[in-house]
């Protein structure tokens, strides 16, 4: 029995599939349409069915009787097994396809006929059979009228028992507290005092936590030490092989070569030919590599290291172009020659028509700008140092410093009442009118008959000469650490003052403020900043460089340059702050001179390295907008001599060029 | 070696040319039709011109020739030059051939004591210069000097022949650096081994700052100077008008003894427009001035009014002006930059210049049309060269490197002859030029 129902079963499970598929099909157009209708009649149908089932399945047995053998088997016979009598069961004649399509084309309930291969006969599906089977699949009971949650009905009836199931009384531990419990649980209590136990804290959490935290962090966080793949080898081509072609084969000469290569240019590997598998050696680097192998994962870092991939130029600030800031000197065009030794400094006629220089070979020459004409030269006799035009173009005086002396000089441009001015000027009644008697000592002014000027003799050799706005006043700088290294002459009364300040380091050039009474010093590490009519220090600008060399003033009067001795060249905004706004790191050798334009936003500075170099410095009318800094553009040109590069640039007061003096004796114009 | 050429020529294309031309008779080659190879450039044709005249006049002497396609100068290869300017080569090309402008003699050197600073050539007579020794002169020709003029106490900027029509006496104007200018008349007929010397019979005082270039009126009873001071005077010329002159001249001779009479003029009116120096001016018409500054504007300025008609700006600071070409429209200009720039201010909404000459190596000193011809000027610049240029071509037609230094001045004289001056201290005079 047990037997037949597994066969019959395992006869279903190959049907089952076809059986889907006609329920599949059948299910919208068949079953759907009158589902409702049917429920009822069927529900009284299966009943009976339900009632047959039980014994029909006993009662029709298989007709073949061959058991749970493989169907193949019978596949080349005629007949398909045997009935109970033991007799054969011949196949039936097969329909070829035409046919059964055509019959199910006809027969609409062909979908649900199936085949039976065990007893090689067709079945048809009754309706409740297909029922079932849709609700077997549902996995649903198979009855439909079975209730799977039907209310519980208790059969056994309670009411009239007297007695409990069980008699027995109930035992006293019932009643009693546990021992044993109690023991365990002074135990515990012992625990937690003694702090054997400890209970999980909450976890705490941190009350401030970083936004912006970086995220290499949490690969710290991680315990476990990081994956660190090997490196990826190259995949094997032809030359791999065992058995490569011959070109790929070295020659003796080529393996030769490779000697002469090397050692990490050479090939890591020679193709060799082996005429068979078998024949091919063991690798004779296995262990060599794997012993780099773990000697690589033994020393290398165990710190993934953040890779970001951020290209360098995109990090570099937004410059405008150089084309757009045009005009600025580029080109040399003229040279003024004639000096027989180093051009120690030049000076621009303030309406740019003439240059002054001052040469180490004693001569004060005047150029013409335009045509490079040499007009009027002084042989001095000693090394002029410095040239310095008057800013009044009413009064061509220049003056020159020779070691202490600084001759004022007429120039003899200007008409003829200029002129006469200047020599009214120049001239000295008795060469001793000082009154004040210390200043005398160290300071007297003399008119100098050879070259019909005034000497005014210094104490020491001075070092920077500059004239105010107003072209009556001149301030000296001699390096000396007392309060007298800062003069201020006046050329109209012939009076020499001194600055009422304590200096602070040995001062190296001053300044006068473009339009107000301020006046800047220059010592070797800081720039003062002083008030002339308050007489007071306003502020101490800390360039924080070793040595300053050279000081010049934006024409606006608010920023500053200064230039020092180890090719730094320094930008203060005076709004700003007391410390440099930008420090400009270019000139490999000291920085001689730096100058400002006095109409376009045009910067130099000229070094020993024998460059000077122009750059943008626009300043804003707008407080909030720093100033923009733009190199522009190298000079070149000049030679070296003596060590010395290029001594002094200034540039012109109308046009964007630029004249630098060489210590090869030449000035050079620099033109846009 | 011979056989590979041959094979080479072989190799190359050939092109059917017609050479035409304007010349007159002992210039002219039939007009047939020839091949020629396509990779000749002008030194190649010039040869088969010549080749052809010779076949016609067996003494002909070898020729420099020019060539124009469609109003173009060759200044490449034939077939380069076909390619650029998109010439089919399959139809016949006519070719017109001109003498070659360059200057085929060079005079003799003219040696002043001093650098040459200006030069005048507009009269066919004489040439007018200036040097930085404040004296003028007047050459005769190449190495003879007639006149000096002498007075200024500054070097000479400028000169102008004011008037050279007069049978007699010709007017001339310098400028100096001494802040005047002096007018000289002197008879251009007499001449004698030993220079004359001459003293100016005015001087016209104003200017604040050197003068730096004059110009005259075409009717020569004006001129107008341009200086230092950032300003353009006008000052009339003729010497027997005003009775404020008069004065001067009593006070003259009272005070300085001078046997001739030497009058002091004073402008007629002053221009002031310009911002910084003004470099050059000219005067082409009867009532405008164009002048050149180093506020790097050209203006154009009415006579009559003052006014200043309208600006040219050029990025550079200007040291030279000259107008000329067809109907006197075109501005040229040169300045602190090795750039010839040429104006066409007739053309609408742009300023920008219609020509640029870039073969100068560094400051361009003077510019000047050629009198006659529209389409061809000169300039002289710092790095020692005087080019002439054609407009029909942006290379130099040719280029004169005599002198040894920069060159501070040149002009065109006779119509073909170039002289210029510069700090060698020499006037050099290239002549010969044939320029139709």
């Amino acid at each position: 029995m047990s037997h037949q129902e597994s066969q019959k079963l395992d006869n279903v499970n190959p049907l089952e599939t076809r059986v889907e598929d006609v329920i599949e099909r059948g299910d919208n157009d068949f079953l759907d349409d009158n589902h409702d209708q049917d429920e009822h009649s069927e529900s009284s149908q299966s009943h009976q069915a339900v009632d047959e089932s039980d014994s029909s399945e006993d009662e029709v047995a298989p007709r073949n009787t061959i058991g749970d053998v493989p169907l193949e088997w019978y596949k080349d016979e005629k007949h398909i097994g045997y009935d109970i009598a033991g007799r054969k069961i011949t196949k039936k004649e097969r329909r070829d396809k035409l046919d059964s399509f055509l019959a199910s084309a006809d027969d609409s309930k062909n979908w649900r006929k199936i085949y039976d291969e065990y007893n090689d006969e067709e079945v048809e599906l009754t309706k409740e059979e297909i029922k079932h089977i849709r609700r077997l699949l549902k996995g649903k009971a198979p009855h439909a009228e079975f209730d799977p949650y039907a209310p519980y009905v208790d059969w056994f009836k309670w009411d009239d028992a007297k007695h409990p199931l069980s008699n027995a009384p109930e035992p006293k531990r019932r009643f009693i507290p546990s021992k044993w419990e109690s023991k365990k649980v002074v135990e515990y209590v012992r625990a937690i005092r003694k702090g054997l136990i400890k209970f999980d804290q909450p976890k705490e959490e941190p009350r401030f936590y970083r936004l912006w935290g970086d995220d290499s962090s949490s690969a710290d966080r991680t315990k476990h030490l990081a994956y660190i793949p090997p490196p990826k080898p190259k995949l094997p081509g032809h030359e791999e092989s065992y058995n490569p072609s011959l070109e790929y084969i070295p020659t003796q000469e080529e393996i030769n070569s490779y000697q002469l290569l090397y050692e990490e240019d050479r090939p890591k590997f020679i193709p060799k030919k082996f005429t068979s598998f078998r024949s091919i050696p063991a690798y004779e680097n296995a262990i060599k590599d794997s012993f780099e192998r773990c000697l690589d994962l033994y020393l290398c870092p165990r710190v993934r290291k953040k890779r970001i991939n951020i290209d360098p130029e995109s990090l570099k600030p937004k410059l405008p172009r150089r084309n757009d800031l045009r005009p600025y000197p580029s080109t040399c065009y003229l040279e003024y020659r004639g000096h027989e030794g180093a051009v120690l400094s030049i000076s621009v006629e303030p309406s740019g028509q003439w240059i002054a220089s001052g040469s180490k070979d004693g001569t004060v020459r005047i150029w013409e700008v335009e045509t490079g004409r040499c007009l009027r030269v002084w042989e001095i006799g000693e090394a002029v140092q410095l040239v310095a035009w008057n800013p009044l173009p009413e009064l061509p005086v220049l003056a020159a410093s020779v070691g202490a002396d600084v001759l004022i000089l007429n120039t003899g441009f200007g008409n003829e009442e200029e002129q006469k001015r200047v020599k009214e000027l120049l001239h000295i009644g008795t060469p001793t009118s000082d009154d004040s008697d210390d200043m005398s000592s160290f300071l007297s002014w003399i008119q100098d008959e050879k070259y019909d000027c005034i000497r005014l003799r210094h104490y020491r050799t001075v070092s920077s000469i500059e004239w105010h706005r107003k072209g009556d006043y001149l301030s000296t700088v001699m390096p000396a650490g007392e309060s007298r290294a800062i003069l201020i002459h006046q050329l109209s009364k012939r009076l020499t003052q001194r600055l009422p300040f304590k200096l602070h380091g040995l001062p190296v050039s001053s300044v006068f403020h473009p339009t107000r009474s301020i006046f800047f010093v220059a010592t070797k590490k800081n720039v003062r900043v002083y008030d002339l009519l308050k007489q007071k220090l306003i502020k101490k600008l800390e360039t924080q460089l070793r040595e300053v060399s050279s000081i010049a003033v934006h024409p606006a009067g608010d920023n500053l340059i200064v230039g020092s001795k180890e090719g730094k060249l320094c930008w203060f905004d005076m709004d700003l702050s007391s410390k440099p706004y930008k420090t400009l790191k270019c000139h490999p050798k000291d920085i001689t001179k730096v100058a400002f334009h006095r109409s376009y936003p045009l910067f130099a500075s000229c070094s020993d390295d024998c460059t000077a170099y122009i750059f943008h410095g626009m300043v804003y009318a707008d407080l909030n907008q720093n100033p923009l800094i733009v190199p522009l553009e190298i000079l070149r040109g000049h030679t070296s001599y003596d060590g010395r590069g290029v001594m002094d640039c200034k540039f012109h007061p109308r046009q964007p060029w630029l004249f630098t003096a060489g210590a090869d004796s030449s000035i050079k114009l620099y033109c846009h | 070696m011979e056989i590979e050429r041959e094979t080479n020529e072989g190799n190359s294309r050939r092109i059917q040319v017609r050479f035409i031309t304007k010349l007159k008779a002992p210039y002219k080659v039939p007009t047939t039709a020839i091949a020629i190879p396509s990779d000749l450039s002008r030194l190649g044709l010039s040869s088969i011109v010549n080749k052809l005249l010779q076949a016609v006049d067996s003494e002909w002497k070898t020729e420099p020739f020019d060539f124009l396609i469609d109003g173009e100068l060759v200044r490449m290869s034939l077939e380069q030059f076909l390619l650029v300017k998109g010439i089919s080569a399959e139809k016949i090309l006519e070719i017109e051939y001109i003498r070659a402008v360059a200057p085929r003699k060079e005079e003799e050197p003219s040696p002043h004591d001093d650098w040459v600073s200006a030069v005048d050539g507009s009269s066919p007579r004489f040439i007018l210069t200036g040097c930085y020794d404040s004296l003028g002169r007047i050459w005769k020709q190449a190495g003879w000097c007639t006149h000096i003029l002498e007075g200024h106490s500054g070097a000479i900027s400028s000169v102008r022949i004011i008037n050279s029509e007069g049978a007699g006496s010709v007017t001339v104007a310098t400028a100096s650096k001494d802040r005047t200018l002096r007018l000289w008349k002197f008879d251009a007929e007499d001449s004698t081994d030993h220079p004359a010397r001459i003293r100016a019979f005015k001087i016209l005082r104003g200017h604040n700052a050197s003068v730096h270039s004059i110009a005259a009126k075409t009717s020569g009873d004006m001129i107008c100077s341009g200086s230092w001071d950032c300003t353009i005077n006008l000052w009339r010329t003729n010497d027997t008008d005003t009775n404020g002159d008069a004065v001067s001249i009593k006070k003259r001779k009272v005070n300085n003894k001078i046997e001739e009479s030497q009058s002091e003029g004073e402008a007629v009116s002053t221009l002031v427009g310009h911002t910084q120096c003004v470099s050059s001016v000219v005067w082409p018409q009867q009532d405008t001035i164009y002048s050149a500054s180093w506020d790097h504007s050209v203006r154009k300025w009415d006579v009559e009014t003052g006014k200043d008609l309208s600006d040219i700006f050029c990025g550079k600071a200007l040291n030279c002006i000259d107008i000329g070409g067809e109907g006197l429209a075109l501005i040229a200009a040169g300045g602190s930059d090795p750039v010839l720039r040429i104006w066409d201010p007739r053309k609408p909404g742009t300023s920008a210049p219609v020509f640029q000459f870039s073969s100068h190596s560094s400051w361009i000193s003077a510019c000047k049309w050629h009198n006659t011809s529209p389409l061809h000027l000169l300039s002289s610049s710092y790095d020692g060269k005087v080019m002439l240029w054609d407009l029909r071509t942006a290379w130099p037609v040719s280029i004169i490197d005599t002198h040894k230094d920069k060159v501070l001045c040149a002009d065109w004289w006779k119509g073909d002859c170039v002289v210029s001056g510069g700090v060698d201290a020499q006037l050099r005079i290239s002549s010969d030029i044939s320029i139709q």
